[in-house]
C-alpha cells in the first residue's frame, strides 16, 4: 500500500523557514538586478523543483527578464532510462542566442544534472552562462560547478518543500524541512 | 519491491564491485566521460625506492580533471582507505580526488529512487569475487624523486591490498576512454594475478 505524505508529520526540522527563504530571495533578485543592468537576461528555471524560486526570484528582479523554462529526465526514472541517456523532457521555448544567460536551480548536490545542463546551454551561444541556486549541498558534489548566485548552503541532509519533493510530495510547502527518515525506509 | 525488476546488481565484467558498475552507469547517463582504474600512485616506498603500496583510483574523468574513488565498506572499516587518500594527496597534491563512502553512495541511490539497490550493493555483497587469501610481492619501480621513503615496509597489520598492489600488469597510464575491461581481459588479469602469487615469495595479504 502506498504511504500517503503527511505534511506536518513528516518534518522533522524546519530548516529554512518561509521568511529566511524570501529574505534571501529578495536579496538574490536585487544583486542579480545590478549585476545585469542594461543586458538581455534571460532566467532559465528547471523542472520541476525550482518553480517556487524562479516565481520568487524573477518578482524579485526590478530589470526586463525574459524566462524560460527545461525539464530533463532523471537516472532511475525507469528501469529503461537507467541504462539510457539523460534526455531533454522540455527544452527552451526561445532562442537564447547572444542573451546572457542565468540557470536557476532549487538545489545543487552531484551536480550531474547542472553540468549536463550547462553544456547542452553553452551549446546554444548564449552572450553569457551563470548558475543561481536557491540551495547548495556541496557534500554530495561529484561535479564541481563553479555557483554565480548562492542562496544557503545546507548540510548533508534529505530536504523537502519550496518545490522539493520525494515522492512528487511536499513540494507545496513553503519552508524548506528535512525528511524523518522514517518516511522512506517505512516499508509502507 | 520487486528487486528483480528494476535491479542489476550483477557486475560489469571487469569491475571490482557492482557498485563501481552502478556508478558507472550514472555517469553514462549524464554523459560524464569516464575511465576505470587508468592510473596507479605509488604511494609507500621501500629505501631502495621498491614500490611497496600503491592506490588506483576507481575512476577519473578526463573531461573534469578528478578522479572518484567508491568505497562501499562500513564507515567503521574505511580508516586504510582515508589513510591512503592522505597518502596521495601528500605526494601527488596536484591530483583532485573525491572519495564517496559507503553513506555518500546510499544517498547517491536514494535520490534516484534505488535505495534497496544501496542496500544490494553496500560491502562485500556486491564484490566481483569472495574475499581470499592470496601471497603477492611488492611492485618493483623507482619512488618519485623528492618524495619520502617510507621507514619500512608495509607489516602484517597494514598490508597493500588494492588491486594495483596485487597486480603489476594492471598498471596503466592515462588515454583510455571509457575503458570498460572485457571478461576476456578480465580473465586475463585474474590469470596474471595467480601468475604473481605463485612466483612471488612476498608478504601474504587478504585481497
Amino acid at each position: 500500500m502506498t504511504r500517503r505524505p503527511d505534511l506536518t508529520a513528516d518534518v522533522s526540522e524546519v530548516l529554512l523557514s518561509e521568511e529566511q527563504i524570501q529574505a534571501k530571495v529578495l536579496e538574490l533578485g536585487r544583486r542579480i538586478s545590478d549585476d545585469f543592468a542594461g543586458r538581455e537576461l534571460t532566467l532559465v528555471s528547471v523542472l520541476k523543483g525550482s518553480l517556487p524560486f524562479m516565481a520568487d526570484l524573477m518578482r524579485s528582479i526590478t530589470i526586463p527578464v525574459q524566462i524560460d523554462l527545461m525539464e530533463v529526465s532523471s537516472y532511475g526514472g525507469t528501469a529503461t532510462e537507467s541504462s539510457g541517456l539523460v534526455r531533454i523532457l522540455k527544452d527552451l521555448s526561445s532562442s537564447i542566442d547572444g542573451r546572457h544567460v542565468l540557470i536557476v536551480e532549487d538545489i545543487i548536490d552531484t551536480g550531474l544534472t547542472l553540468n549536463y545542463l550547462v553544456r547542452y546551454l553553452r551549446g546554444k551561444n548564449p552572450a553569457s552562462l551563470q548558475i543561481c541556486t536557491l540551495l547548495d549541498k556541496p557534500a554530495r558534489r561529484l561535479v564541481e560547478i563553479a555557483i554565480d548566485y548562492r542562496g544557503f548552503e545546507i548540510p548533508d541532509q534529505f530536504v523537502i518543500g519550496y518545490g522539493l519533493d520525494y515522492g512528487e510530495a511536499y513540494r507545496n510547502l513553503r519552508f524548506v524541512g528535512v525528511l524523518r527518515p522514517e518516511v522512506y525506509t517505512d516499508p509502507d | 519491491m520487486d528487486l528483480d525488476a528494476d535491479l542489476d546488481i550483477r557486475p560489469a565484467p571487469g569491475f571490482a564491485h557492482a557498485s563501481e558498475a552502478e556508478l558507472a552507469r550514472i555517469l553514462d547517463f549524464y554523459a560524464v566521460a569516464w575511465e576505470y582504474e587508468p592510473r596507479t600512485f605509488p604511494i609507500l616506498f621501500d629505501r631502495s625506492g621498491t614500490v611497496l603500496e600503491s592506490f588506483s583510483p576507481d575512476f577519473y574523468l578526463p573531461e573534469l580533471d578528478v578522479y572518484l574513488e567508491l568505497t562501499t565498506l562500513k564507515q567503521r572499516l574505511v580508516r586504510k582507505k582515508n589513510r591512503k587518500l592522505r597518502r596521495l594527496r601528500e605526494l601527488y597534491p596536484d591530483v583532485r580526488i573525491k572519495l564517496l563512502y559507503a553513506r555518500d553512495f546510499r544517498a547517491l541511490l536514494f535520490k534516484y529512487g534505488k535505495l534497496a539497490l544501496a542496500d544490494a550493493l553496500t560491502g562485500a555483497d556486491g564484490q566481483t569475487t569472495p574475499p581470499k587469501v592470496r601471497r603477492v610481492g611488492p611492485i618493483a619501480g623507482p619512488a618519485p624523486e623528492g618524495i619520502p621513503l617510507a621507514p619500512a615496509a608495509a607489516g602484517p597489520e597494514d598490508p597493500p591490498t588494492d588491486r594495483a598492489s596485487r597486480d603489476p600488469a594492471h598498471r596503466a597510464d592515462h588515454g583510455r576512454r571509457r575503458a570498460r575491461p572485457t571478461r576476456s581481459a578480465a580473465r586475463a588479469r585474474a590469470a596474471s594475478q595467480l601468475s604473481v602469487a605463485a612466483e612471488s615469495g612476498g608478504i601474504e595479504v587478504t585481497a
